[in-house]
């Protein structure tokens, strides 16, 4: 085929010509035409926003707030780059915009809310580890002597603890470590104060009628012209009067129960009220060196124990016991009998020798009431 | 002519390559992730919380920036790739260092456990010593029971360091520690004032 001209062609150059014009104008729109642009000032500022509230702690102590500030975040960079796989020319970052502001503006409520937090906090862990070592030191003044139950000085003790775990999150600065701690420490050393506050007064309770029983038996020493024995559970004395007048006083070991009345046969509690010597074993006799039997149970204690049979607060089952005596093999420093009272050998062997049958044993929580107790 | 439409075509083939070859450099933010991930790993936001958030925000910028090069008809990413690189180092350097840091707090942790079993250990023998006058039983139940308390807490603290919770550890055998020399000059003063050697 010969080049040339046919009728109604465009000729070769002007095609060529058009085409490259197309393309210019085409490079022309490319460069020129303006192409939609993404917020990255307003990103930048979300995420200074966001490394702020990190630093002032949003992340522990404004969780919820920051949590939403970093999903906001994550949504405007999804949605940034999901706008820029379209074409560049339909792109649109209004969302980027929105989320980017939503971000900023939850970021800096979690960083204020942190600030706030942390101030309350640590105002309010100051106050309470001040408020619970007082507690500490009054337990520590009231209950150390006080035979507390093994499991409330247990529950005391992890108090302690605890609270020393705190105060050293609190100096780290671990604030919601340290309220943990602090709350744990709490319960337990209010739970057992008030626990073992309850115990105190309610076993002082009876306190009127011990001072009765203290007085009827001195003055029957005094009437007989002879001996009777008070044994004063709280402070562990065996006292002896004779002819009204304290003769002699010994330490006293004591039942492991020996707070409260004897209730049933086998709980290691020594009984409360007015007995007296029925028997008297010299050492072939026992094996506590040498012992004298009290009458319990006397007509009261008897009574009692049906009672409580019959209103279910004891088992059908139960027994009272019995064999409660005042015998030697004690000085071993700690509640070791199974509800009687223990002295050494050697005031054993005094005892034994003035106290006859027949004798007077009261038996009472106190010999002093409650506020002479806590003032001593 | 032949030369004037290869002109033209190199033209666009230029722009288009402006346009679009500059790739983002995902190697090397899959590569610092990883690196930010392992820092992590190895507990960087609990011994060294301070410098693992300046990774963090670090990375956030880059890909802020990558994203805004995105945004752009002309794409270039060279300085990303040099902050990228300088992101990876410092995840990298984070996690080295929280390597020494947890070291460092579990060798306190261990010392501490050695001082406060050989107080242990003194409490332990001296205890039986303590005198039993008439309101000694329930002074030596409350001291026994507050030693119980002190020995719980020590086996407690030994497990949280075998579990490699050096930090927790620490916190608690601290507090131990302090309770247990605490009852160790109870003990002591209690026997000095009944004359009992020890």
């Amino acid at each position: 085929m010969t080049k040339g001209f046919f009728k109604g062609e465009v000729p070769r150059h002007i095609l060529i010509i058009s085409a490259i014009a197309g393309l210019i104008t085409l490079v022309g729109f490319l460069l020129f035409y303006p192409v939609p642009s993404p917020p990255v000032s307003k990103m930048e500022h979300a995420r200074k926003t966001l490394s702020n509230a990190r630093k002032e702690g949003a992340d522990t102590y404004s969780t919820t707030l920051f949590t939403e500030a970093i999903e906001y975040y994550d949504s405007a960079m999804t949605n940034w780059r999901s706008e820029n796989m379209r074409f560049i020319y339909s792109r649109d970052y209004n969302k980027v915009s929105f989320y980017a502001g939503l971000s900023s503006d939850k970021a800096e409520l979690a960083a204020e809310d942190s600030k706030n937090t942390l101030s309350e906090l640590e105002t309010r862990l100051k106050q309470k580890i001040g408020a619970l070592n007082v507690l500490i030191t009054e337990i520590n003044e009231l209950f150390t002597s006080y035979p507390l139950a093994y499991e409330v000085r247990n529950r005391i003790s992890k108090g302690k603890m605890l609270l020393k775990e705190s105060e050293i999150a609190f100096n780290n600065r671990q604030y919601l470590q340290a309220d943990r701690k602090m709350t744990d420490a709490e319960t337990l050393l209010t739970t057992s104060f008030e626990n073992a506050s309850s115990n105190l007064k309610s076993y002082f309770k009876s306190y009127p009628e011990w001072r009765k029983w203290i007085n009827q038996t001195i003055a029957e020493s005094r009437q007989d012209s002879g001996y009777s024995i008070i044994i004063d559970k709280f402070s562990r004395k065996c006292v002896i009067y004779f002819n009204g007048i304290k003769k002699y006083q010994y330490n006293a070991e004591l039942g492991r129960n020996w707070v409260g009345d004897k209730r049933v046969s086998g709980d290691k509690a020594t009984p409360e009220g007015m007995y007296k010597i029925i028997r008297k074993f010299k050492s072939d006799s026992t094996k506590y060196y040498k012992a004298l039997l009290l009458d319990y149970p006397n007509n009261e204690d008897t009574a009692k124990f049906i009672s409580d049979i019959a209103k279910g607060i004891l088992p059908v089952s139960a027994k009272i016991g019995g064999m409660i005596e005042i015998h030697g093999n004690g000085g071993k420093g700690v509640d070791w009998t199974e509800g009687c009272i223990a002295l050494t050998d050697r005031e054993m062997d005094t005892v034994f020798k003035i106290i006859e049958i027949g004798t007077p044993v009261t038996i009472v929580g106190s010999m002093y009431n409650l506020q002479h107790v806590l003032n001593r | 002519m032949k030369n004037k439409v290869l002109l033209g075509l190199a033209a666009v083939a230029m722009v288009a390559f402006l346009a679009s070859c500059g790739k983002a450099p995902q190697a090397q933010i899959d590569a610092t992730n990883a690196a930010i991930e392992a820092a992590k790993a190895a507990e960087a936001n609990v011994y060294l919380p301070a410098e693992f958030a300046q990774v963090q925000d670090s990375l956030n910028a880059v890909l802020a920036n990558i994203e805004a090069k995105k945004s752009k008809l002309f794409k270039n990413f060279s300085d990303e790739k040099v902050k990228l690189d300088s992101t990876l180092a410092l995840a990298n350097q984070v996690a080295a260092n929280v390597g020494a840091k947890k070291d460092e707090v579990k060798k306190e942790a261990e010392t501490l456990l050695t001082d406060i079993k050989a107080v242990i250990e003194q409490n332990t023998k001296l205890f039986p010593k303590l005198p039993k006058g008439k309101e000694g039983a329930a002074v030596i139940e409350q001291i026994k029971s507050e030693l119980a308390t002190v020995d719980n807490s020590v086996v407690e603290a030994q497990g949280l360091f075998d579990k490699g919770a050096f930090m927790d550890a620490l916190n608690k055998i601290k507090a131990a520690k302090e309770k247990a020399d605490g009852l160790n000059t109870e003990i002591k003063d209690a026997l000095t004032k009944a004359r009992i050697k020890f």
